[in-house]
């Protein structure tokens, strides 16, 4: 016992030099969470006990410190009681702000078994619905609400039948800005800096990959989201996607510096309104390729992409059937349906053409071209090239080609 | 390996920061102070080729843990490591003051002969001792300590860290946000903008 003091976390004394809690999502789960629902004494007081309505993220450091080393995230249960008035979804709200759940849970595995699942959560400062978003996210771990009774009879089948009541083991971080990692290379002899392991120093190595990727993907999501609302009669997304209309003022409620970043990047990028249009260019296909570059970084959406970038044209890459864009149009139909359409993609994704004309001048999202247009000979590329002034911006709107007839581009958001 | 003495409850690794692996380790060491958790093994010259420190460096997370003798022959049976010309000081941030306690290099491993040998993925950061350490600072608090470190060979010793580059991605068990949790994030920026009623 007094061995296990030594290390104690409230104690004097401390974690020996250079190690780190540092637990895998399976000890989270297995060793911490299992043995906090079976009430079972765990060693040390390593993860705390908080009332998360109680605790604002910058008060969790201290809070939830051990030892003395630098940390870079924190650990602590809580117990999911509290309700909103209306319904059933936890309350997390605190004085400050409120955590706000992103994208869907994640399954945890272990030995390929189901053993939890992860939530992640953000942390907007201010009152729903005009919260600002922080930097501040939560993973928060359950055990499984479905874990198969015959394959694990003593885990507390009650405490987690319900995935609104309970313990829950959260993990809450701050997410890094590799931006600012970039122009200051040099601060990583920064302790914080320095034990952000080999994974972030590999992201510096590929610089600004994520910030770009993050702008295009918020208007490919953009798009898909206006489309859908507007045209519910159509299930499938990507026939959905068609174009945008975003003014400027839309513009303005976007972070300008990134979006000027992003159209700084993309400036060589040609005009591409005609998805016929020849790929042989070199210029194009190297500018092409520049994009292709930043898609790498989202290896679990477009790995497949990147496998074909050396044998395939860049188009061709884009259009390398189904399987690279499956993923995405997952997550896509899920934000926006909670359920998945995939089988519904999947079938339909191989007439998928994608086309990304872009211009930087105006930053507006182009008034969308069907793709239907037939056989639009003008040369696209040098026609807008000379144009850069007047601009529709055009970020990958994709449609089916073989959707018959040039809908009305309805999906102008006006606000 | 590096079991040794450290009893902690499961989820606690060995993650230094550069500044303990100089300050706690190799200080300690070069000045024959006992290291508890005495857990980085002496390897002395390396003659080892990266893929063969399992079982004898220190692993941890895809990165193997050494200590070596500072030296300008870093052939191993296979090949050898050549600098990538990357020093990078280390400060202490125990103090107010930055006062630089070591340096930080960078080998990438080649295979076959000097110079014609074929770059791979494993990197290798040797820490040492900067040899001006004590000169960075005239504070009181390290006064004491210069006086009997001054009849040690500060430079004979270094830390190395190996690692294979492509292996780094997955050791971050879910402490950072993935590409798609990212991609929901910036969802997540849509619905207010788009649903502003």
């Amino acid at each position: 016992m007094s061995k296990d003091m030594n290390l104690s976390v409230n104690g004097q004394s401390q974690v020996p030099p250079g190690f780190r809690f540092h637990p895998t999502e399976e000890e989270l789960l297995h060793y911490y969470l299992r043995k906090k629902v079976a009430y079972e004494k765990i060693d040390l007081d390593v993860i705390r006990d908080v009332d998360l309505n109680k605790l604002e993220p910058w008060d969790i450091q201290d809070k939830c410190r051990i030892g003395s080393t630098p940390q870079n995230d924190w650990y602590f249960f809580s117990h999911k009681d509290k309700k909103y008035p209306t319904g059933t979804r936890t309350n997390r709200a605190t004085a400050a702000g409120f955590w706000k759940a992103t994208g869907r849970d994640k399954v945890i595995h272990s030995n390929c078994k189901r053993i939890g699942m992860r939530k992640t959560l953000v942390f907007y400062k201010g009152r729903a619905p005009h919260g600002q978003k922080s930097d501040w996210i939560m993973h928060e771990y359950r055990l499984d609400d479905n874990i198969n009774p015959q394959e694990s009879i003593n885990v507390n089948a009650s405490e987690s039948s319900n995935q609104e009541e309970g313990w829950v083991v959260c993990r809450v971080f701050k997410k890094k800005n590799y931006h600012k990692a970039l122009e200051s290379p040099h601060q990583s002899s920064s302790s914080a800096a320095l034990t952000m392991n080999s994974r972030s120093s590999t992201l510096i190595q590929k610089p600004n990959n994520d910030g770009v990727l993050d702008q295009i993907l918020m208007y490919m999501g953009r798009s898909c989201k206006q489309q859908d609302i507007e045209n519910k009669h159509n299930n499938n997304l990507i026939n959905n996607i068609n174009n945008i209309q975003l003014d400027d003022h839309i513009m303005q409620l976007n972070n300008t510096n990134s979006f000027i970043n992003m159209s700084n990047r993309f400036i060589h990028l040609p005009g591409l309104e005609n998805h016929h249009s020849p790929t042989n260019n070199m210029d194009d296909v190297s500018s092409l390729q520049l994009i292709q570059q930043d898609c790498c970084s989202f290896g679990e959406i477009l790995t497949e992409a990147h496998e074909h970038r050396a044998a395939a044209g860049p188009v061709e890459m884009m259009r390398s059937g189904p399987s690279d864009w499956v993923s995405l149009d997952r997550l896509v139909a899920s934000q926006l349906n909670g359920h998945d359409h995939v089988e519904n993609i999947t079938s339909n994704g191989e007439n998928n053409n994608i086309y990304f004309p872009l211009h930087h001048h105006g930053l507006q999202l182009g008034q969308l071209c069907t793709n239907e247009r037939p056989n639009d000979e003008d040369d696209a590329f040098s026609q807008s090239q000379a144009h850069d002034d007047d601009v529709d911006v055009e970020f990958w709107s994709y449609a089916r080609s073989s959707s018959s007839s040039p809908s009305d581009p309805l999906c102008h958001l006006s606000v | 390996m590096g079991d040794s003495n450290v009893n902690l409850p499961p989820g606690f690794r060995f993650y230094p920061t550069d500044e303990e692996l100089v300050v706690h380790f190799l200080h300690r060491k070069a000045a024959l102070l006992p290291c508890h958790p005495d857990v980085i093994p002496d390897l002395d010259l390396y003659p080892y080729d990266p893929w063969d420190l399992d079982g004898k460096a220190m692993a941890e997370g895809n990165k193997w843990y050494f200590y070596s003798r500072r030296t300008q022959n870093r052939i191993t049976e296979n090949g050898y490591w050549k600098s990538l010309g990357v020093d990078e000081p280390i400060f202490s941030t125990s103090t107010d003051i930055n006062i630089i306690v070591g340096m930080k290099k960078y080998f990438a491993f080649y295979i076959g002969e000097p110079p014609e040998g074929h770059k791979t993925n494993w990197v290798m950061q040797e820490y040492s001792l900067s040899d001006h350490s004590s000169s960075a600072s005239g504070s009181s608090r390290s006064s004491s300590r210069r006086r009997s470190r001054s009849k040690i060979d500060y430079s004979k010793w270094v830390i190395c860290r190996v690692y294979e580059r492509n292996c780094d991605n997955d050791d971050d068990g879910g402490t950072e946000l993935s590409c798609l949790d990212e991609v929901f994030l910036s969802l997540d920026d849509l619905d207010e903008i788009s649903l502003p009623h």
